[in-house]
């Protein structure tokens, strides 16, 4: 039983103190940190993607959920390490080459994290190069493009080439986003997803890889 | 002809200076700047404006805007052929068009830009009022540390405040591109202060109001303009043409 509503609310109404204090008592008191993450934090999470579809939560406020989750991951991560325990899925995030915005892709990081997935962000400005050797070294399952300008977006299509030239295109699976993105540009680069928001990209990474599972 | 042209704030003393000189009866509509980043409601804050322009018989409704991180798609007008300079957005367009843009763009990564009208009507720190009564949403993420603190609580609110304007750390250089309007030696000045103050490198580059001239002169050679034809809608295929209609 790992379902601490302290946890929950804190997440909700974005405070980082209090995540990290239910966290600590849950854990303390026993519980399983992955069943913590998906019996009180995925639905905080879900919950704070609802609001913000219905115009209650805006950005701001995803930030503080998002940093309140980061919170408590601090204190989850290192026990999943120590029990050998792996997170199933590794994503791979950035925003594109010429493009310096992150707030979004900043959102977006910690809501899968907060999913309970392993996150690398590879910062803003990441040439395709720099996302190949990444899917090289670290074997992503996800590869997360953000870019929010029009001028920037070629750059998703050239990552893509760059991914398939190298060999690794098809180990991974693609989502792209970002404010001017849109699903049909996705289906013209060769993306295999799209996401209009945060929430919707934790949907997305959870589908595609039941999809895809071997 | 009789054209209408609705135009963003920031192109104020560069569309006074080519309508002034238009040999066509042009009349303009200046709307408030940092619709932009009003995402979707930007398309319907201008197609209100043409809608209502639209019905008064003019020759053609110019568009003294860009892709505008896709504000601009959607836009129709059922009766009035529309015009709109094929660019990505106002920086583009005040540097003559994409390919210009891009080569500067690609050279010049983290670069923060600046217009006579971007210093004249939104300076950082100061803030943008909403443009529309009907604004549900505040344009952007520009509060003040006072405000976000007032709201969120003293932590939180840094925090935020944090979040929102590290993206400043990103950036490396200012550009302020010159238009030669009466404003233009204040403007630079102060651009130049604004980097300055945030350490980054000053670049000067030499904008032209070429393509403002040509839209309000009905220059509109194809490979520059999108003429939008009477019930037709704007598009962004950001493909070569970076516009479309359909």
């Amino acid at each position: 039983m790992a379902q601490s509503k302290e946890l929950y609310d804190a997440i909700l109404n974005g405070d980082a103190k209090k995540a990290y204090a239910a966290t600590q008592v849950a854990l303390e008191a026993g519980a399983d940190p992955m069943q913590l993450i998906a019996e009180s934090m995925v639905p905080a999470m879900d919950e704070v993607g609802n609001l913000f579809e219905c115009e209650e939560y805006f950005v701001p406020e995803l930030l503080l959920a998002g940093r309140a989750m980061k919170s408590a991951m601090e204190l989850i991560k290192p026990m999943l390490a120590a029990s050998g325990q792996k997170m199933a899925v590794r994503v791979l995030i950035g925003t594109v080459k010429g493009d310096l915005h992150d707030i979004g892709k900043n959102i977006v990081a910690s809501m899968l994290e907060g999913s309970g997935f392993e996150v690398i962000d590879l910062g803003a400005d990441v040439a395709p190069e720099v996302f190949v050797a990444a899917v090289k070294e670290r074997n992503p399952q996800v590869v997360c493009l953000s870019a929010l300008l029009t001028m920037t977006m070629p750059a998703m299509k050239t990552t893509i080439d760059a991914l398939n030239t190298a060999g690794v295109r098809t180990q991974v699976k693609v989502l792209i986003g970002g404010a001017p993105v849109t699903s049909q540009y996705a289906k013209e680069i060769g993306a295999d997803g799209y996401s209009e928001n945060a929430s919707g990209a934790v949907s997305l990474v959870k589908n595609l890889l039941t999809l895809g599972a071997a | 002809m009789r054209f209408k042209a609705i135009f963003c704030q920031v192109f104020t003393r560069e569309m006074e200076s080519v309508i002034s000189r238009s040999p066509h009866s042009v009349e303009a509509e200046n709307v408030p700047m940092g619709l932009h980043d009003l995402g979707a409601e930007m398309h319907s804050h201008l197609q209100e404006r043409i809608n209502q322009a639209d019905v008064c018989g003019y020759d053609a409704i110019l568009l003294g805007y860009a892709v505008c991180g896709r504000g601009t798609e959607g836009l129709r007008a059922g009766k009035t052929q529309l015009v709109l300079p094929r660019v990505h957005d106002c920086i583009g367009l005040l540097m003559g068009g994409p390919s210009a843009y891009q080569s500067y763009f690609e050279n010049h990564p983290g670069v923060y830009f600046r217009s006579p009208g971007w210093i004249e009507h939104q300076t950082p720190g100061t803030r943008l009022e909403p443009a529309f009564a009907s604004q549900k949403r505040p344009l952007g993420e520009r509060r003040t540390q006072e405000e976000l603190v007032a709201q969120y609580g003293e932590e939180n609110g840094k925090f935020l405040f944090e979040q929102f304007n590290a993206y400043r750390r990103h950036y490396s250089g200012l550009t302020y591109i010159s238009t030669g309007v009466a404003s233009d030696d204040v403007s630079r000045d102060k651009a130049r202060a604004e980097a300055e103050k945030e350490g980054w490198v000053f670049d000067e580059v030499k904008g032209t109001l070429s393509l403002l001239e040509r839209l309000v002169n009905g220059e509109w050679d194809a490979k520059s303009f999108l003429v939008v034809p009477p019930g037709a809608t704007i598009r962004a295929t950001l493909g070569e043409g970076i516009v479309d209609a359909e």
